[in-house]
């Protein structure tokens, strides 16, 4: 039958054909359909997390209204909520540690795309890239049995003594030496996103053009010349993009903010005082909650978190796709 | 429907043959659009049966895009749409209720660049015939084979069928997309451009390849160069920004063409 | 030649500023580094030492007595492959119409988009999320609520993986086999999934990794459990969170349990991710 050099066979396949062609049609059609509801589905998700978020913290923000926000009260047992402690806590921890692991970040990258041997360039590579999985809750925990007692006692009395005598740095470097505070919770953060915010650099600064950068060279600059005048004013959108993506992994980080934050609800102008943030706030006190309003409190904590960080991660996707786009043309 | 071509010989373009070659395809006012960029204009010639088309021309002028016409391999993409009429068996392919994979399993098409599917040498040729025929094991055998000798690669690769298609060599490759070609039994193979990624001497198996071919299959050929449109095909369309030129017998195209333009590309003025 | 002095200066003072940003850089990686390795260092002395045969086959203990990790391990590979089975098929096919079926769909971008929110959304939402929708819902905790609450956080890795993975294949990978008469799915199985099927477990793989430490999520959904459960249904130990728990509190036998399961999850979580490293490196050297 299937001789091919026998001309009706060419025109024998007609049958199955039909046959086969209608079962296609209805697979694929079938096939369609299911990747589309799966496809749709992230995008129920989100709705759906939006919308349970905005339902659960309904009765706090109905009763606080604007207060939730602007006060500092977080008495479960007068049943009064402020939230400003836990945002401000957020914010600050997320600023500090982007203000040490930026620079510290660039530089790591500019070592290992221009300055590391190539043979290491790899094996530095994937350690960073392997250290960005490790979970939040391993920095939490050294965090708080290593470097909390350390910077107790060896960082912070220095800190205090040092700053004591100058006007608004005494103020910031104020208190007793807790160990466990904002700064110990900043740079916990900064290790934490060091590695996330390296990895994306160091992509982003490897879509530099070698023509740009080997013209440049060419020309008589230094290293520091080309990453200065060539590298970062080419990549700038990229690395914005990627620092405001490790900004949103800090805002939302809760594990290891959780040990070594020491979970105080209340503003303090030092920054060696404990304090707390929003997910540390809902971390320690969700399980322990009574009472409606105070669930609802917790979870009005979560929707604005929620907000902040989609903002960031929002504006971080828009730079990373606008550096895309210049890199495809 | 009978696959069997029925001598109507309705030909657009009239008495440019002297034999009684029924048309298998007859593309009528054809226009094609990128978005709002028409690239091809009002495009009207026959493919007659079992006979070798080429279609040269300049790049830009549009000829491969003719050929995807013939498959709507331009489904794939959005914004793109053809208008007029492209006859196959005088049933009109673009109509919108034509079933695409039905028409692309008579019409054939081989690429630029060989593309191997990621598997053996064996599955790659059973991939296409296992969609619409459910062959025993024996019978698919016999067919990876006849395939295989068809398009003059069964002496290279007999021993190793259960390896993958990749490892063969580019013109090797090129002769096994073809073969997979006509595993599915075909009646028209368009190939775009198909010796362009090969060496000389792979070059010059494609095309006796092709010259065997055309004794059961209806070709059309886009081609850059010229010599090789002299060499295999019996008709030849030139083409140029998007519009025919002219379209006649390949003799008649590169002795004595009817149109300064053609005269001029094929003599190597311009292009 | 003669060179003009001036330059000569300006020259020297370039090189000198050169020498002290690129001293800056190389002092950057060696406390990045250094920070790191003392983190690992530590958590590997501490963690090796607690390591014995009872942390995988006793339960954990209560305060001021001997146990091990049993039941918070059998919880985690649960709730994990659970997770792994909710939201791989779904990712996969997801990614799989971004790229095949809805490429040029101008739902697409919106989906992207969204999906990359999801990726790096607060962990702790999506348990506050779960714990809104199932476990209000059913009354309780539940293993269940956990594996469901991971599943949310796997789905959009694979989704991402996925597309990109397809995204790789060439087109005219796909026009050959449409060539053929290939009918799209079939097209999507054989060759898409065939030539992206390496990054696809890589992006599992990957999604696994993460999942395995998550806390968050689970303090409020699993929750915990003192003893051997294998029940969906009733609250389940996970390994993130009995480290939470014991690590917190101020026994010196449980503070121990929390650095030897710190050390598993880590040891977990690099293996998972250097097996998907090789594994994606191979599929590109086939390519």
């Amino acid at each position: 039958m299937a001789e091919l050099s026998v001309e009706t066979s060419f025109t024998s396949a007609v049958v199955d054909r039909t046959r086969a062609l209608k079962r296609f049609a209805l697979t694929d059609a079938f096939f369609r359909s299911l990747t589309r509801i799966c496809a749709i589905s992230v995008l129920v998700i989100l709705g759906a997390i939006m919308f349970s978020l905005v339902e659960g913290s309904w009765l706090a923000l109905s009763t606080f209204k604007l207060d939730f926000v602007t006060t500092e009260v977080w008495n479960p047992v007068t049943i009064k909520f402020g939230a400003l402690s836990p945002i401000y806590g957020t914010l600050i921890t997320s600023f500090l540690s982007m203000l040490i692991a930026v620079p510290l970040g660039l530089g790591i990258a500019i070592f290992l795309t221009e300055l590391c041997p190539p043979l290491l360039r790899r094996p530095f590579g994937i350690a960073i890239e392997l250290l960005a999985g490790i979970p939040s809750i391993i920095y939490g925990i050294w965090g708080l049995f290593v470097f909390a007692p350390f910077l107790q006692s060896h960082v912070q009395p220095f800190l205090i003594d040092a700053f004591a005598d100058i006007p608004v740095l005494s103020s910031l470097f104020a208190g007793p030496p807790y160990g466990i505070g904002i700064l110990t919770a900043s740079l916990i953060l900064v290790i934490m996103i060091l590695p996330f915010i390296v990895a994306i650099t160091r992509d982003v600064f490897e879509t530099v053009p070698t023509v740009l950068r080997e013209s440049a060279y060419g020309l008589g600059c230094t290293t520091w010349e080309v990453t200065r005048n060539v590298v970062l004013p080419f990549t700038r959108v990229g690395v914005i993009g990627g620092c405001m993506l490790a900004l949103g992994r800090a805002l939302g980080e809760t594990m290891a903010i959780t040990f070594v934050i020491g979970n105080a609800h209340r503003i303090s102008g030092s920054i060696l005082a404990p304090g707390t943030t929003i997910s540390a706030t809902i971390a320690n006190e969700f399980a322990e909650a009574v009472g409606d309003v105070y669930f609802s409190a917790l979870i009005s904590l979560g929707l604005i978190l929620f907000f902040i960080t989609f903002i960031v991660l929002a504006i971080a996707r828009y730079m990373l796709l606008r550096l895309e786009r210049q890199a495809g043309n | 429907m009978s696959m069997m071509a029925n001598n109507l010989g309705t030909s657009a373009i009239g008495a440019r043959t002297d034999e009684n070659t029924p048309e298998k395809i007859s593309v009528r006012d054809l226009s094609f659009f990128y978005g709002e960029t028409k690239a091809l204009k009002n495009i009207s010639l026959p493919l007659y049966e079992r006979t070798v088309t080429a279609f040269i021309g300049p790049s830009g002028c549009g000829k491969s895009t003719l050929l995807r016409c013939l498959n709507r391999m331009y489904e794939l993409y959005p914004k793109q749409h053809a208008e007029g009429e492209v006859l196959l068996d005088n049933v009109n392919i673009l109509n919108p209720k034509q079933d695409l994979n039905l028409l692309r399993a008579k019409v054939g098409m081989v690429f630029q660049k060989p593309t191997p599917f990621p598997m053996t040498i064996y599955d790659n040729i059973a991939f296409g015939v296992k969609l619409y025929e459910n062959l025993p094991r024996a019978e698919m055998n016999e067919r990876v084979e006849s395939s295989l000798r068809r398009a003059a690669l069964w002496d290279e690769v007999k021993d190793k069928l259960n390896t993958s298609g990749l490892g063969l060599s580019g013109g090797q490759q090129q002769r096994l997309c073809i073969a997979r070609t006509i595993a599915v039994r075909p009646e028209v193979i368009l190939f775009d451009e198909p010796c362009s990624a090969l060496d000389p001497i792979s070059t010059s198996k494609i095309e006796e390849l092709i010259d065997e071919l055309k004794d059961h299959y209806t070709i059309a050929i886009v081609t850059h160069n010229m010599q090789q449109a002299a060499r295999v095909s019996e008709f030849t369309a030139f083409m140029y920004l998007g519009e025919l030129i002219e379209y006649d017998r390949t003799e008649k195209i590169f002795t004595t063409p009817s149109v300064k333009k053609t005269e001029e590309y094929v003599t190597g003025r311009f292009g | 030649m003669a060179t003009d002095v001036r330059n000569m200066t300006l020259y020297r003072r370039r090189a000198v500023r050169n020498r002290v940003y690129m001293g800056l850089s190389v002092a950057a990686a060696a406390i990045g580094l250094g920070w790191l390795a003392i983190i690992l260092g530590t958590l590997l002395i501490k963690g090796l030492a607690g390591i014995n045969l009872a942390v995988f086959t006793e339960m954990t203990p209560p305060p001021q007595a001997a146990g091990g990790l049993a039941n918070a391990i059998v919880g985690s590979l649960i709730m994990t492959g659970l997770a792994v089975a909710i939201g791989t098929p779904i990712g996969t096919l997801a990614g799989t119409y971004m790229a095949e079926y809805g490429r040029y769909d101008k739902l697409t971008p919106v989906i992207r988009f969204i999906n990359d929110i999801l990726l790096s959304a607060p962990s702790i939402v999506i348990g506050l999320f779960i714990y809104e929708v199932l476990v209000t819902r059913m009354g309780h905790f539940s293993g269940l609520a956990g594996a469901v609450a991971l599943a949310v956080i796997v789905l959009p890795v694979v989704v991402r993986t996925t597309e990109d993975m397809l995204l790789l294949v060439p087109n005219t990978l796909r026009e050959a086999a449409a060539a053929l008469g290939t009918p799209t799915w079939h097209i999507v199985m054989k060759v898409g999934y065939r030539a992206a099927r390496a990054g696809i477990i890589t992006g599992v793989l990957l999604a696994v990794a993460r999942v395995t430490g998550e806390t968050a999520p689970l303090l409020f959904t699993a929750l915990n459990n003192q003893f051997w459960s294998t029940n969906l249904n009733a609250p389940m130990p996970s390994l993130p969170v009995v480290i939470f728990q014991f690590a917190l509190s101020p026994y010196e036998n449980w503070r121990e349990l929390a650095w030897t399961g710190a050390l598993l999850i880590t040891f977990a979580v690099l293996s998972l991710s250097i097996l998907a490293r090789v594994l994606s490196s191979k599929s590109g050297g086939e390519r």
